[in-house]
């Protein structure tokens, strides 16, 4: 990954010395081992910082609508799909920005890496492992074994817009069955989904990471936010928390790109991932469409068919 | 005074018939506070809970008090309901926490009975920290792993057993129930020592932030702090010492409570006033008022700092924002001349 | 004039659901009103919202419907082709068969919560989709499920 690292600052100081943008935003080492951070480069001499590695967990989408100016940015697969949506949705203008594509191996998740060596202390990559040295324990971990749950079945690593390409593209493997692990859900019976969800729904404490990490969820007032009418009443039980969150998967359907930000933004650790995946699933069975693939398909919600299924009709 | 894990247990299990015991207990890979009937249910060995204890003295929601209008009779119930309790395995951060939001619930003229009903009916069994976080922070804000500030009674690990001390008369008083006490061997005095000496890795310098916030309202280093600052309230809701809250009404025709709900000033709509106008409508201003309100305004109206150094903001916040690297950019930032 | 059998007791105190129903102004709204002027009985345990489309349905109107305490839910428009608004249901259409399925996943019960096209001259079709409502509704008893909140918002204490 070296040589893209270079690439990705050669190209960033240009754009900056040239004055093409104002802004670079990409990542740099954060504070904490096995952690990236979202920055801001605004001088050449600063580009240095940039980093690009499996740690570059954030998307940075949800930046760029509230960066003013000419902005560049580091985008992976999935970051550029949620440009697409936001160019579709007239929240950006294309000449305002300069993508930076990336093709991405996948992010790690440091709480499965936590669950096993405690709070951690100090870690490093190469080649593919990650050597951890933890409260609890050290330990060697392959990447594979740690990577990020949304990453271990995405089929779009590589950026679908993009102004310049850094390093290689990323061969995807065909899964064997699409949504598996929404299908695992379904074959469940109603009461033991019911159980789970009010478990996890419990966990909720109403930070609002998810929604805010989210580059979809850019409403100027946001449903929760609202007091007339006022749909939450600020409590806090799982009831509560399954309506903000059912809420907002439902407002994200046929837009949500699938990033993973929001499960990896939780503090609680809820699996926010859940809904949103089954309300995928469902758009691309009913209506076979994928979020941000290409401009010219509209979002799912926009456009409809004279076939649209309608099972969901009562029987009288 | 020293006591085996044992007798302690016994003491323990005792005492949980008797009182509502709220103890560090495995949740889902990590830790939360919940209530316990046995010792044997409690987490030997356990950095700290993901989010702060403050809930047990100040929920995230509550319900004040609830009216009902039958005809033209409103009845208005009181709704706090308040157990005796003892809370187990407090850390000297959390511990010191609670005693910087009494200050705030707490003034001349004014003392919150929800806060104070449930904090006089509860006795701290504090726990001093056996290991350290590369997050944590706590001896750079004048406490310490093994700091019984705050505890009723405070409790050393000495593996497998407790030196145990009162502190207060309240501790006095649960310890008296104790059984089993003996005298410490040299050997537990010297992993005592050890233990009491202990810092924090992470250092911080906050020797003279207070002084240096004074002049640094117009500063521009707010311009770019808070740019990855997502606005929301991840580090407030897992600070022990954020306090903010918002008062409604929830109301369903003719019936309904008035509840305290927490809040955070990182929301954007947290200085919405009722005339449209948000003062804080700026992350840039926000993010000053989060250093400025715990480094500053607090310590020029409490006399100290709102923050104990518990890492959790650092831990839990989706972009990494760190209070610490705040508090060294602070400290950097050049003073602007007028 | 008599009002006919009704459904509701008052003596033997059986469970009677509340049902909200959203109606939408040009066809459902219409389709009840001529249930209603041509005597045709169902259960008065529906109360009626008029919006004007199908395709004004938010999903959170559901989802707050019951955490105040609905037991079931009954969403109404025009049939696909004959909106009043052109596309309304179209729209309405995609949005329903989403909220509909994320619903029965995270464990709401099959049944609480109904869709129907219903045009303006289906008034006996209209008694018929509330009584089939109503049984299924009343079959699965009062709604302590997944979104009911507690008056004044619930602690999970």
């Amino acid at each position: 990954m070296t040589s893209t690292i270079d690439e990705l600052r050669k190209t960033a100081r240009q754009l900056l010395t040239d004055g093409k943008v104002d802004v670079v935003i990409g990542y740099e080492k954060g504070s904490l081992p096995l952690k990236a951070t979202p920055c801001f480069v605004r001088s050449p001499q600063d580009v240095d910082k940039l980093i690009w590695d499996e740690t570059c967990e954030n998307n940075l989408a949800a930046f760029v609508a509230k960066t003013s100016g000419k902005k560049a940015i580091i985008a992976k697969g999935c970051d550029s799909r949620a440009l697409m949506v936001l160019l579709q949705e007239n929240q950006l203008a294309r000449e305002d920005l300069y993508i930076i594509g990336v093709s991405c191996q996948g992010v790690i998740d440091q709480r499965k890496i936590e669950t096993e060596t405690g709070e951690i202390i100090a870690a490093s990559l190469a080649d593919g492992k990650i050597s951890v040295q933890g409260i609890e324990c050290d330990k060697v971990f392959s990447f594979t074994e740690v990577k990020d749950i949304t990453c271990q079945t995405c089929r779009y690593p590589n950026p679908v817009l993009e102004d310049v390409h850094i390093g290689g593209s990323i061969e995807v493997t065909e899964q064997a069955t699409a949504f598996a692990d929404v299908i695992d859900m379904e074959n469940k019976s109603d009461s033991e989904r019911k159980a789970y969800f009010k478990e996890q729904m419990s966990k909720c404490i109403r930070c609002y990471a998810c929604r805010n990490v989210c580059p979809l969820c850019y409403c100027q007032e946001c449903f929760v936010d609202c007091n007339s009418p006022k749909w939450l009443t600020g409590g806090v039980d799982s009831a509560e928390n399954l309506m903000f969150q059912t809420g907002r998967a439902l407002h994200l359907a046929g837009r949500c790109v699938e990033c993973g930000a929001c499960s990896r933004a939780c503090p609680q650790g809820v699996d926010i991932r859940a809904l949103s995946r089954k309300v995928n699933k469902d758009v691309k069975e009913m209506y076979n469409h994928e979020s941000g693939l290409t401009e010219e398909v509209k979002p799912a919600l926009n456009v409809y068919s004279a076939d649209d299924p309608e099972a969901f009709l009562v029987k009288e | 005074m020293k006591i085996s894990k044992e007798k302690f247990g016994q003491s323990f299990d005792a005492l949980a018939a008797e009182y509502q015991v709220i103890a560090p207990v495995s949740d889902a890979g990590s830790v939360s506070f919940k209530a316990v009937k046995k010792f044997s249910e409690v987490k030997q060995d356990y950095l700290n809970s993901k989010l702060p204890p403050k809930s047990f003295f100040f929920p995230q929601h509550e319900k004040l008090l609830s009216y009902k209008k039958e005809g033209k009779e409103v009845t208005v119930k009181n709704e706090l309901k308040v157990e005796k309790t003892i809370l187990f395995g407090i850390r000297p951060c959390d511990a010191k926490g609670f005693l910087l939001l009494d200050k705030v619930f707490k003034n001349d003229q004014y003392t919150d009975p929800y806060y104070f009903e449930r904090r006089d009916n509860t006795i701290i069994v504090g726990v001093a920290c056996n290991k350290i976080a590369p997050t944590c922070f706590c001896s750079s804000l004048g406490l310490s792993p093994a700091s019984s500030v705050g505890s009723d009674i405070f409790l050393i690990d000495l593996g497998d057993s407790y030196q145990i001390e009162a502190i207060s008369d309240n501790g006095k008083f649960l310890l008296g129930g104790f059984e089993g006490l003996e005298e410490l061997s040299n050997e537990d005095q010297t992993l005592v020592d050890t233990i009491q000496s202990a810092e924090t890795t992470s250092k911080v310098d906050v020797s003279t932030i207070t002084a240096k916030l004074d002049k640094m309202f117009d500063s521009p280093y707010w311009d770019t702090l808070h740019e990855k600052c997502l606005s929301c309230n991840a580090c407030s809701f897992s600070c022990p010492t954020c306090h903010c809250f918002d008062i409604s009404e929830e109301v369903l025709k003719n019936e309904g409570s008035r509840v305290r709900t927490w809040d955070g000033c990182m929301a954007p709509l947290f200085t919405l006033h009722g005339s449209g106008h948000n003062p804080r409508d700026q992350k840039k201003s926000r993010w000053r008022q989060r250093m400025l309100h715990k480094f500053n305004y607090f310590v020029h109206n409490n006399g100290d700092i709102a923050c104990v150094g518990c890492g959790r903001c650092i831990k839990n916040c989706p972009v990494n924002l760190d209070i610490r690297q705040a508090i060294d950019g602070v400290n950097k930032a050049e003073l602007v001349v007028d | 004039m008599s009002m006919g059998e009704s459904l509701v007791n008052t003596e033997t105190k059986a469970f009677q659901p509340k049902i909200v129903a959203f109606l939408c102004n040009w066809c459902s709204y219409a389709g009840a009103d001529l249930a209603g002027v041509g005597r045709f009985q169902y259960p008065a345990t529906i109360r009626t919202i008029r919006v004007p489309c199908s395709g004004r349905i938010n999903p959170l109107y559901i989802l707050k419907a019951m955490a105040n305490g609905a037991d079931g839910v009954l969403i109404s428009g025009c049939h696909p082709g004959d909106c009043h608004y052109m596309s309304g249901n179209y729209v309405a259409r995609r949005k329903f068969a989403l909220i509909d399925s994320l619903l029965k996943h995270v464990g709401l019960e099959e049944g609480r919560v109904s869709f129907s096209w219903v045009s303006a001259a289906e008034g006996v079709r209209f008694a018929e989709v509330v009584k089939g409502v109503t049984e299924r509704v009343t079959a699965l008893g009062p709604n302590k499920g997944v979104f009911k909140v507690e008056e004044g918002g619930g602690t999970n204490d």
